[in-house]
């Protein structure tokens, strides 16, 4: 009774099969390669597991291990990688916030070719992550490079710190330029010009009015993508991995590497240790992302 | 003087862009002049020259070849292309059916199903990677490309995307088309689609250069080295031909050409398509 007349109250009278056939392949596959992965992972991180027989429930011995043990290789991998995963967040996130935002700025000012210098800077965010790091790995080559032959330098670029650093940061900041930048011209398209003349009238000078007037007007998409680059650059990988292999001795091995080595690599798979860390890297993930955006709802309140 | 200003600061722009965008494209032109250089001469230089000696389309030939069985790159070519192809046409496919259902019909656990979903899928997705190898060797789908095309349509957040965009759409033109006696089949392919154009596209876009420049996953379930896309093959090139610079460039131009054609195109839909993403109108 109660269902007709909701059926009556939609004005139809069949049962509403259709919407669930609509949304059933998504949310078969999201079943299947999302969610069930999602709790095997977690799962498996409180197992031993070779990641082909089944595993056996260890209760938190791996987090034990991996967070305390100081013996254990992987208590020093899990936190070597860790380190080097942050160091990488902290250098990168500035620049790829930064530099976007000044070239968004000059565009800003309708210079000529604009549309061909937005192009130009959002291309190679379109490369492949293999593409670029080979092309800077020629830029920074030691005797075949670009770099050292252009400015007469002998710089061991992937093979000292902190050149290798430097070396993943630049080619990660030019291969991701694009995409904040995209954000930061719409928005400042979109920020009301009458106030920023007001200001200049009232003495407000360049600097001044960038902080006081302009930022604050795009609080909203700077925010956003700091969130979405954060996320992004704590899923480093490809670029240490082809650029310095993680070298000089060990100083750019991320995370990530070592949980693929561990689960994948040429050895016996460790799946267990490795569910572990990558749950604790998906919970700091996790955590970072909540928190800021935390920090935009406090903002705007 | 305001104007004067304006003008001078528009000059000031325009000088540091052209600065900028040497230094961004400079790497990109080196490395693709570096592609017609002949490998012998760059060493005779003594390691480095500019602009080749002798131009020539021999280290294509070599590269592209059939009988390069260290790295099979036409291999990779077209596997990149099925893997993206069908990966996009069946993401556009699935992603807007569920997201129609979403924006515009009534059911049971319509909001709870897509927020579970919406809230699900913001955990990262580093933790499935381990797990989905053990699935994808149970249903013997490891080494085959359909490990690398599934997956990729399980994500959320562009089913958000394109429901956005039909929430906006009026429900009195359904309404109409149902009165006439449309099933929903019929409006989401004659009215929804149409309508949904740009974002459909934009999605696809993104969905074809993600999966294209996807580099974890395929060189953890691709062993086959005849079955690697170009983004997971290109990996093993640096150990095949280490310090050879101009067979080097080769690779990397071939992998970055079709990108640059593809952007050439599809320009608008790229910048309309990120800044509907991010919530800024454009």
């Amino acid at each position: 009774m109660k269902e007709r007349d909701q059926h009556n109250k939609n004005g139809l009278n069949r049962f509403r099969i259709t919407p669930y056939l609509f949304i059933a392949p998504h949310v078969l596959i999201f079943i299947a390669f999302f969610l069930i992965p999602m709790i095997y992972g977690i799962y498996a991180s409180f197992t031993k597991w070779d990641l082909f027989g089944s595993p056996n429930w260890v209760g938190a011995s791996n987090y034990q291990t991996i967070f305390f043990n100081k013996e254990s290789t992987f208590y020093r991998q899990f936190w070597n990688g860790l380190k080097n995963t942050v160091t990488f967040v902290l250098i990168c996130v500035p620049f790829q916030i930064s530099l976007p935002l000044i070239i968004a700025v000059l565009l800003d000012k309708r210079p000529k070719g604009r549309n061909i210098f937005q192009g130009i800077f959002y291309m190679p965010t379109l490369f492949s992550i293999t593409s670029v790091t080979l092309t800077w790995l020629f830029v920074f080559n030691r005797t075949l490079g670009l770099f050292n032959h252009l400015f007469g330098t002998d710089i061991n670029w992937y093979g000292e710190q902190p050149y290798a650093w430097m070396t993943i940061v630049i080619a990660t900041v030019w291969w991701g330029i694009g995409g904040n930048l995209i954000i930061y011209v719409a928005a400042l398209a979109g920020i009301d010009k009458t106030i920023i003349e007001a200001a200049s009238l009232d003495g407000a000078t360049g600097w001044k009015k960038f902080v006081n007037i302009t930022l604050p007007q795009i609080q909203f998409p700077l925010t956003y993508t700091i969130v979405v680059s954060v996320i992004a650059q704590f899923n480093i990988y490809g670029q240490p991995l082809m650029i310095t292999g993680g070298g000089p001795s060990e100083s750019t091995h991320v995370l990530l590497m070592y949980i693929r080595n561990l689960a994948f690599g040429t050895g016996k798979s460790v799946a267990g240790m490795a569910s572990a860390m990558s749950t604790v890297l998906g919970l700091i993930i996790g955590i970072v992302s909540v928190v800021q955006i935390m920090m935009i709802r406090k903002q705007e309140a | 003087m305001g104007k004067n200003r304006e003008k001078s600061e528009r000059i000031i722009a325009f000088a540091l862009l052209t600065v900028l965008a040497v230094i961004t494209l400079l790497p990109i032109l080196w490395i693709i002049i570096s592609s017609f250089k002949v490998e012998s001469e760059v060493i005779q230089a003594g390691g480095f020259m500019f602009f080749p000696k002798t131009w020539t389309l021999e280290n294509y030939a070599a590269i592209l070849s059939f009988s390069n069985k260290q790295l099979p790159v036409y291999y990779w070519f077209m596997n990149s292309f099925i893997v993206s192809g069908i990966q996009t046409v069946l993401a556009v496919l699935v992603f807007s059916l569920s997201a129609y259902a979403y924006a515009k019909l009534h059911f049971k656990g319509r909001d709870f199903i897509f927020i579970s979903m919406m809230f699900l899928s913001s955990f990262p997705a580093i933790t499935n990677i381990i797990p989905m190898y053990k699935i994808m060797h149970n249903l013997h789908w490891l080494n085959h490309l359909v490990a690398l095309i599934v997956p990729g349509l399980a994500g959320v957040y562009n089913i958000f995307l394109i429901r956005q965009f039909m929430l906006s759409i009026p429900d009195s033109l359904l309404e109409s088309a149902r009165i006439d006696g449309a099933g929903e089949l019929y409006i989401y392919r004659h009215i929804m689609v149409p309508c949904c154009k740009p974002i459909l596209i934009a999605v696809g876009l993104f969905t074809f250069t993600g999966s294209w420049n996807d580099f974890l996953w395929p060189s953890i379930a691709i062993n086959n080295l005849d079955r690697l896309t170009l983004t997971a093959g290109l990996q093993l090139a640096k150990g095949v031909y280490g310090n050879k610079i101009a067979q080097m460039s080769t690779i990397a131009t071939i992998a970055i050409i079709p990108m640059i054609i593809l952007y050439l195109f599809t320009q608008n839909y790229f910048v309309k398509g990120i800044n509907i993403s991010s919530g800024v109108k454009g």
